[in-house]
């Protein structure tokens, strides 16, 4: 896991829903825990999906590129390989700093 | 799972253009709604497809950003439901796709989607997408409403047009009908069954003999006005005014089962209204006139006849000669109907009034018809 501190740079008109959109990320790594608990790969797949969709979005970049990696492995059932994404997405989750500009 | 709680939620923005955002991601919608929401959009959104079609079909909006996984109903069916729908077809559907989902993309084009938005969105790509499309919402509305408003000038145009050949309910059914099957006075002559009513006054020649220009057409004006008038409260079709004839047409330009009745009636009316107006010239002016009838049914040619610059609603043949031919020979207070018109009004004709004339060799006719003289004097009852 890295130790660097992850500075995302988000308009400021998003800053009201940013609160809320971490603690749903946060959310989402039991979510991701459980499943690959479950060997689910479908919904580790749909995951995968959503984070990146939704990631970039608003402006994190990390959280669309590790659902990327998630739904590539889950497609191919790597379970080593989404365990790791979920732990970097724990350790991303708890480092990010936001600056609103 | 998610904090959020978004569905069905509307934005306070003043805007008439509604855009619905359907996305089972509720991060998503929040970001997409805000996006909008800062553009002076008004915004609802909708959690899941069946929700999405839900609020369609109850409100619809002017655009559609639609996710394509979902659980349920997805995208796709929502699209092609919409689209499949003619009260909806016409709203645009983005659907909102991974960039790289080509499969996606296909299968929305497929489904009737009009655009495309990658994910993760872009805010100015997001932007120019809506604004395109509301600039083509504005435009199809501003065209719609001017051919709403070209169709109002055309009906009115044909309402005034043939107002004067018919009864203002008559041009009324024409004219919300015009839409529907074209102009009917404007289409090929045809030939088709008629009935054709000739009228005129008996003694005409002296009235204007005795009377000043100024008065012979006051006169005129009030005689045939109660005529017009009667033609056109049994929706009648006038065709043509001439010195002091009158010829009324029926079962045109639209069929009417019970044309004969309608011209016995017509025939009818006319004498008894005239009545009155014709006891205050007998008092006034020392004239002795009345109305004189020729009827007869038959086929006829329809149509507009004339030139480029000026063209007249039209009827022509055999049954309007002889109801001419038969109005000539009519006396005030007379109706004069050929044989097969008979047949069919004879059930209203009290037997004490008619008067059959037998096998009559018409003017300018090389075969007799059978003629029966009805008189329609006052007392006479339909």
């Amino acid at each position: 896991m890295t130790k660097n501190i992850h500075k995302v740079i988000i308009a400021k008109d998003l800053a009201d829903l940013i609160p809320v959109f971490i603690r749903n990320r946060q959310k989402e790594v039991e979510t991701l825990r459980t499943a690959l608990g479950a060997d689910d790969m479908e919904q580790l797949r749909q995951l995968g999906h959503r984070m990146k969709g939704v990631g970039n979005s608003y402006g994190f970049a990390k959280v669309s590129e590790i659902g990327e990696r998630v739904e590539d492995d889950a497609r191919t059932a790597d379970k080593t390989a989404i365990d790791a994404c979920i732990g970097e997405y724990a350790d991303y989750l708890s480092k990010v700093q936001i600056v609103y500009e | 799972m998610n904090d959020r709680t978004a569905a069905g939620s509307t934005a306070d923005a003043p805007a008439d253009y509604r855009v619905l955002v359907v996305d089972d991601d509720l991060d998503m919608v929040a970001f997409l709604a805000r996006l909008l929401r800062d553009e002076g959009l008004k915004v609802e959104t909708a959690g899941d497809g069946a929700s999405a079609l839900m609020q369609v079909m109850t409100s619809p909006p002017d655009l559609i950003l639609l996710d394509v996984m979902m659980p349920g109903v997805s995208g796709f069916d929502v699209c092609r439901q919409l689209k499949g729908d003619e009260s909806t077809a016409l709203i645009p559907i983005v659907l909102v796709t991974a960039l790289d989902d080509s499969e996606s993309r296909v299968r929305g084009i497929e489904a009737g989607a009009d655009d495309f938005l990658s994910k993760p969105v872009k805010r100015e790509e997001l932007i120019a997408r809506v604004k395109t499309l509301r600039r083509l919402h504005d435009t199809r509305k501003e065209l719609e409403s001017r051919r709403l408003a070209a169709e109002v000038q055309r009906k009115e145009a044909i309402r005034k047009t043939f107002a004067r050949y018919i009864s203002p309910r008559l041009a009324e059914r024409i004219t919300a009908e015009a839409g529907e099957h074209g102009d009917p006075f404007q289409g090929r002559a045809q030939r088709t069954s008629v009935v054709a009513l000739f009228a005129d006054l008996r003694g005409f020649t002296r009235l204007t003999e005795q009377n000043e220009v100024g008065a012979v057409v006051a006169m005129l004006n009030e005689y045939f006005a109660v005529l017009t008038e009667t033609a056109y409260e049994h929706d009648g079709t006038i065709f043509n005014m001439a010195g002091d004839s009158l010829l009324v047409g029926f079962n045109v330009p639209f069929p009417q089962a019970d044309a004969a009745e309608r011209a016995w009636r017509t025939a009818l009316e006319m004498v008894a209204r005239f009545g009155p107006v014709a006891a205050s010239w007998q008092q006034r002016h020392g004239l002795t006139v009345g109305v004189g009838i020729g009827m007869c049914a038959g086929e006829a040619i329809i149509g507009n006849v004339g030139s480029t610059h000026y063209a007249s609603y039209t009827i022509i043949g055999n049954p309007v000669n002889t109801a001419a031919r038969l109005m000539q020979m009519a006396a005030a207070g007379e109706v004069l109907v050929c044989g097969p018109l008979y047949e069919r009004i004879r059930h209203l004709v009290p037997a004490g009034r008619v008067a059959p004339r037998g096998d009559v060799t018409l003017r300018g006719k090389s075969e007799s018809i059978p003629v029966f003289a009805i008189s329609a004097g006052a007392r006479e009852q339909a």
